[in-house]
């Protein structure tokens, strides 16, 4: 078992709307080389009470879909709290969560958002084609630079 | 002045999209007002055909707030299809669903007053729009916080613990449960090592009470006239002593002054319950069918079921439901902002339950599946937190679902929405020069009692900012606002 001591690494997104479920499939290529799943969460949308959950972790990676064009497909970036609110708290956005972080528990991990550019987003739980090249380049990023993060 | 249309779209801090369309006559008066469910979905429609063991599966997808309530529901429906009624499930079976419901209730309530309903009331109605969201109450009130997001995971963790997982999961089964509860599981929500334990979840439970009812008791002008008016109330009652329940019983409704109105078997719902249509909206009206559409509809939730039931079951909600029958000398109560403190001792309640059954060893019984003789229609009615559920399946020879009719709480509700927009529309808009936020926002707070779930009642995805626009007589766009 590869250990990901204190990282968190959320998956964001839905496995049957297509290219939607690119954060989850992203994680199971993490099971599937043996890292440790503790440390591994599938979420459907974040909600203010993630902002607990990333308490305890530093740091703290989001993985997510993305309908816009990325370069190479995909982009790494550093995130920090905002402080803007959305209208609904179905769906909070990463900097979101990490501000209610610092509100609520005085704690601000390292956060970064991993976005993979996606193309279908209809009913369906297989991958488009150009989805699965940008997965395997973001993929192969990842593994390369996870232990200077 | 011209006529005028004000559309406020959609509303926010409810579960799902809705609008309101606001008319103003030449002399700035409103001469009507409208909440629309603009999304469709379709659910009873394409469930036609799966087999009947799936719906418990599928109706999950309607919502991911309140997902158990739609399981359960089916759940109890499809039992009858395989010839089991609700007394004939095993105990084990019974409990486990029932602890599952109290976990769904309980993290329902939670999140609906800490996330979306205690922004309007700790910072009021007229504090700027970027004021009123969790974000600040947060800043503002750290502690709160955190207790309410503790709140809102233990019920999810029951969940998780019941059914696999926090959102979509799964414990019911055709005649019963898959699994049993174990001693690990009994455990973690009982020494309170790694979260919180139930008797904290009592404990934090009876605090917000205390600090809403000191709250209405500053601001009982205001809470108690805003969107108030009389209504009939429905929800389930426990069978044999009309006692408050959840999970399984009668169909009772009583009117605004506490006559009573209907007392049938859940399953009889049919013959008493027809539902209108309106050309503005895909949310129907449900209204019992010997009193008509104008005075046969029902609040159904919070409210309601403090309307409806004997007492409560449990001593500490118990010991608060009657602190609340007794602000209107017991009887009903048709004060709409009081949905919130009923919410709140339906909190405590279901604290209280889950207590009783963690401590419960029936639960880690294996006796969990019944059979009996199989049937073609089955009905299951639960008391999701918003109110009634009804969840009606039909099958052919082969299992094959052929009709399916939900009927979900926010449904019951549209009427009293509706009355509630035009009720506070009148009092906030007739005659104002101009037309500020906080106006707007006290026409969401009206339907924001109801913690309407419009996921469940048409349920759609998409992308929706909130537009609110002032329109002329003809229709031409005026002034836009977007959040």
């Amino acid at each position: 078992m590869k250990k990901l001591n204190n990282i968190l690494i959320i998956g964001i997104g839905n496995n049957t709307r297509q290219d939607d479920g690119l954060g989850w499939v992203f994680l199971e290529l993490l099971e599937k080389e043996g890292f440790n799943t503790n440390n591994l969460v599938y979420k459907y949308q974040l909600m203010v009470e993630d902002s607990e959950l990333i308490s305890e972790f530093n740091p703290v990676i989001f993985i997510d879909a993305c309908k816009s064009k990325l370069k190479n497909g995909f982009s790494f970036e550093r995130i920090y709290p905002s402080e803007e609110v959305t209208f609904s708290t179905h769906s909070v956005p990463p900097n979101q969560i990490l501000n209610l972080c610092k509100t609520i528990y005085d704690r601000t991990p390292n956060t970064y958002l991993l976005k993979i550019q996606g193309y279908n987003w209809n009913i369906g739980s297989r991958l488009s084609k150009q989805a699965k090249t940008n997965l395997k380049n973001a993929f192969s990023y990842f593994i390369e630079n996870l232990n200077s993060k | 002045m011209s006529t005028r249309k004000i559309i406020i779209d959609p509303i926010t801090r409810v579960e799902g999209h809705g609008k309101v369309t606001i008319r103003l006559d030449e002399k700035g008066m409103v001469s009507n007002a409208f909440f629309h469910i603009v999304e469709f979905r379709g659910f009873e429609k394409f469930l036609q055909g799966h087999p009947y063991w799936e719906a418990p599966v599928l109706v999950q997808r309607l919502c991911g707030i309140c997902p158990v309530s739609h399981h359960l529901a089916a759940a109890k429906a499809i039992d009858q299809l395989v010839g089991i009624d609700p007394e004939n499930l095993s105990p084990t079976a019974t409990k486990l669903r029932k602890l599952l419901h109290f976990g769904q209730v309980f993290q329902s309530h939670a999140l609906h007053f800490f996330y979306l309903a205690s922004p309007d009331l700790l910072f009021g109605i007229d504090a700027p729009a970027g004021k009123r969201n969790i974000v600040a109450v947060s800043a503002e009130n750290k502690e709160l916080a955190k207790k309410g997001i503790l709140m809102r995971k233990f019920g999810q963790e029951i969940i998780k613990a019941l059914a696999g997982k926090k959102i979509h999961g799964i414990l019911a089964v055709p005649g019963g449960v898959h699994k049993t509860f174990t001693a690990e599981e009994r455990v973690y929500f009982l020494d309170g090592m790694l979260i919180p334990n139930v008797d904290t979840m009592i404990e934090w439970s009876k605090e917000i009470i205390d600090f809403i009812k000191t709250y209405y008791l500053e601001n009982a002008s205001w809470i108690d006239n805003f969107a108030s008016y009389p209504s009939n109330h429905l929800s389930l009652v426990r069978k044999e002593t009309g006692a408050f329940e959840l999970y399984d019983g009668r169909l009772r409704s009583v009117d605004f002054e506490g006559n009573e109105l209907l007392n049938i078997a859940d399953v009889d719902y049919r013959d008493h319950f027809k539902e209108a249509v309106e050309p503005w909206s895909y949310l129907k009206f449900p209204y019992m069918t010997k009193y008509g559409r104008e005075n046969g509809w029902n609040r159904v939730g919070p409210l309601a079921r403090l309307n409806t039931c004997a007492y409560m079951g449990t001593p500490l909600a118990e010991k608060e439901r009657q602190i609340f029958k007794e602000y209107t000398n017991n009887k009903p109560n048709n004060m709409t902002m009081h949905t919130h403190w009923a919410r709140l001792i339906e909190l405590l309640y279901s604290a209280e339950a889950m207590r009783e059954f963690l401590l419960d060893d029936t639960l880690m019984s294996n006796d969990l599946v019944r059979k009996g003789t199989p049937r073609q229609k089955g009905i299951g009615i639960i008391e999701a937190p918003r109110g009634t559920l009804i969840h009606e399946y039909h099958t052919d020879e082969k299992g094959l679902i052929t009709k399916c009719n939900l009927i979900v709480s926010t449904t019951h509700n549209n009427e009293a929405m509706n009355r509630g927009v035009r009720e506070v529309a009148k009092k906030v808009l007739n005659n104002k020069p101009e037309i500020t936020e906080p106006m707007l926002n006290q026409i969401e707070i009206a339907i924001r009692a109801y913690d309407p779930c419009l996921s469940c009642a048409t349920h759609a995805l998409g992308e929706m900012p909130l537009i609110v626009q002032l329109e002329d007589c003809y229709g031409n766009l005026i002034d836009e606002k977007i959040k």
